[in-house]
């Protein structure tokens, strides 16, 4: 849906569009999609100038076929995969977080979600050294929590604080800010944002339900449309920015009692990867959290995982004192 | 792919008839001139007028975004709540983050009011005793707020601080640190049900930018009158969801610290019954900290349930006549600590000292 305007192309002047308007002609899928010989004759035009302006305005606006030979050498070049930390998340995930496609952690309050996004913007800034694009929408993002993780893998201050300086986060709470941050960034700001910090590699949104929830349901379908324009806007910039999206997502109890990812059927459409992330039964002071894989397009469904959140804020060498004795009661 | 039209926050009718005129992405929008807008989609010139500074002020409504570095810098600069119970304390980092939520959940008598209570006295410790010198707004909904309870903190803290007293700074300090200023630094709201709730919610933020001092804000409790009244579940469901991005964003933008109350409800899974906080599953996601306050036998348990910064762990309570503090039989953690934390190691100790006799338990 383009509205029609003088000099869009050859042939189209203000004379034209007048004529065009009042066949009620008012854009470029109206143009498209009516029959040109018929619009000839009410508009008194020639038949031949409304095909040409119909040839130009389809070749403006139509999209291009690419080879597959083409599509896999720019996949073999381009994607990446990015570790989340955890050996047995990744091995989950067919090695880690794919970059040029949405990932979405679900699970319940204090399942892990958050301290994932950590582990994957401390891995990206850390070891690959590029930047992250970090947009908290619940406030949960702790610096200090991810200085603490990065003290885990080097003890070096330099490197902590070049590291930090490559995650860049933004704090919005309705889903029209982030929306217009989301735009903004897709109109090519996402690389001039992180000046001088590597190209960014991933893009988290921590959360994502946080901010539709509020909006669906009720009578208006307002939220739903708003909803699939942030799943639209994630894909195509996970796509054309090749950047990893990871988004989070709440859970609701079905009927039966079983847990399921939250806001409804059409979003479970949009991420390529979906994990469910679940305590363990157990003390509130374990650590220990599974991870179930339920869509994947690499791995057989239901595949489970079991991660320590421990184990990120342990340094290699295992001497972190905040070891729990809990962790024995699995 | 652009910025579509649908995308802007006017009401849904402009919307609609914008995109009924063929308007779906800004950039057609961009440089039209109002008249031409009403013309062509059937709005009104005000509506015009309303849809074009929604264009134009799209690109700059966004703040720039921090670096991790400077957030960090941020939080190190903000100071936190303390609790006069240095467990507590030490296992969230110093105390109860300023700029976060937290939620604290407890069956009927366990401490959550006592502890908002203690809260509201313990903003207000000036700050070279290592406090916040700050405020408290107090939202009653259950009228549980006890005044004689809130006199009794005060005057413990108030002679807690005096003890401390080491130079001038906080000798002047102390000349305005009194109950009866700590009364009148707490701003009671009394909210009978959830509309007078919803309204008080949006009043607020006008209420904090007055108030500038304001460090806290408490509201207890959120469950009593979201569990009452409600016939359609969806509904408190959105209504919850939006309060809870209402609660973080009122945090940040005015550096306070928001602490909700919630009741606890029994899910039932087969035949085994369990103890979970109420409102749902999704409203479990609101708050950035969650706080399970319970009893194992007369022990008082606090559990770090959720925390994005701090690994869950548990700490053990007790709440006497002074207010919420430690234990006593807990060990005491070692007294050299840094300046900023010398009220709860010395709060500790002070305990420890008082209560050595027996343990005095206050129900």
């Amino acid at each position: 849906m383009v509205v029609l305007r003088e000099g869009m192309c050859p042939g189209l002047d203000a004379d034209l569009l007048r004529d065009l308007r009042a066949a009620d002609i008012k854009t470029v899928e109206d143009v498209v999609s009516s029959d040109i010989e018929e619009l000839a004759q009410r508009c008194s035009v020639s038949y031949k100038a409304l095909f040409a302006i119909r040839r130009v305005l389809l070749a403006q606006h139509a999209a291009f076929p690419v080879s597959g030979a083409d599509l896999y050498e720019e996949l073999l070049s381009s994607t990446a995969i990015i570790s989340t930390g955890s050996p047995s998340l990744d091995k989950l995930l067919d090695s880690g977080v794919y970059t040029g496609e949405i990932t979405e952690l679900s699970g319940g309050p204090g399942s892990g979600k958050s301290q994932v996004c950590f582990s994957v913007a401390v891995h990206v800034s850390l070891h690959l050294k590029q930047s992250v694009i970090f947009i908290d929408t619940t406030g949960g993002l702790s610096a200090s929590r991810l200085l603490q993780m990065l003290r885990a893998e080097t003890s070096d201050t330099e490197e902590q604080m070049e590291a930090l300086q490559r995650i860049h986060v933004f704090r919005l709470f309705n889903i029209f800010s982030l929306l217009d941050c989301l735009f903004t960034l897709r109109s090519g700001r996402l690389q001039q944002a992180c000046v001088g910090g590597g190209s960014v590699k991933a893009v988290i949104v921590d959360s994502v339900s946080a901010v539709i929830s509020p909006l669906l349901g009720g009578k208006q379908n307002e939220g739903m449309s708003l909803m699939i324009q942030v799943a639209g806007v994630l894909k195509t910039m996970a796509k054309d920015f090749n950047v990893a999206a990871l988004v989070t997502n709440h859970v609701t109890r079905s009927e039966s009692g079983g847990v399921k990812p939250g806001l409804g059927v059409s979003w479970s459409h949009i991420p390529r990867t979906r994990v469910l992330l679940e305590r363990r039964e157990g003390g509130a002071d374990s650590s220990l959290r599974s991870a179930t894989l339920i869509k994947s397009s690499r791995q057989p469904c239901h595949i489970k995982a079991e991660f320590d959140l421990q184990s990120w804020s342990r340094s290699k060498e295992g001497s972190s004192g905040k070891r729990k004795l809990e962790e024995t009661d699995s | 792919m652009q910025c579509s039209v649908s995308s802007l926050s006017l009401s849904p009718a402009v919307k609609s008839r914008l995109t009924a005129a063929g308007f779906s992405l800004l950039s057609e929008l961009q440089g039209l001139p109002p008249s031409q807008i009403c013309a062509e989609a059937g709005v009104s010139q005000q509506e015009a007028l309303q849809v074009l500074q929604a264009v134009r002020g799209s690109p700059v409504r966004i703040a720039p975004p921090l670096t991790a570095l400077q957030l960090l810098q941020e939080e190190q600069q903000q100071r936190s709540i303390i609790s006069f119970c240095s467990q507590l304390d030490a296992a969230l980092g110093g105390g109860l983050p300023v700029g976060k939520t937290t939620e604290i959940c407890g069956a009927p008598g366990v401490g959550k009011t006592q502890l908002c209570l203690q809260l509201a006295v313990d903003v207000q410790v000036p700050v070279c005793f290592g406090g916040l010198g700050g405020q408290a707004v107090f939202v009653d909904t259950e009228g549980s707020f006890l005044l004689q309870r809130v006199q009794d903190f005060a005057g413990a803290a108030v002679k807690h601080c005096s003890l401390l007293v080491e130079d001038d700074e906080q000798r002047v300090a102390m000349t305005t640190f009194n109950v009866e200023t700590i009364l009148s630094n707490i701003f009671l709201v009394r909210c009978h049900d959830y509309v007078e709730l919803l309204a008080e919610l949006h009043l607020l933020p006008d209420f904090l930018s007055e108030h500038p001092r304001v460090r806290l804000l408490v509201i207890d409790s959120m469950a009593f009158p979201f569990r009452l009244h409600f016939d359609e579940l969806s509904q408190r469901t959105r209504l919850l969801n939006g309060l809870a991005q209402q609660f973080i964003a009122m945090a940040s933008s005015h550096h306070i610290a928001v602490v909700i109350t919630n009741q606890m409800t029994t899910r039932l899974r087969g035949s085994q019954s369990q103890l979970v906080p109420a409102l749902g599953e999704s409203w479990g996601h609101a708050p950035t900290i969650r706080l399970l306050l319970q009893w194992a036998g007369t022990q008082r348990l606090a559990v770090i349930f959720k925390s994005p910064g701090h690994p869950g762990s548990t700490v053990e309570y007790q709440i006497n006549s002074d207010g919420f503090r430690d234990a006593v039989q807990s060990e005491q953690p070692p007294s050299k600590r840094p300046r900023t934390h010398t009220i709860q190691s010395a709060a500790g100790q002070r305990d420890s000292n008082q209560s050595a006799p027996g343990p005095r338990h206050c129900s």
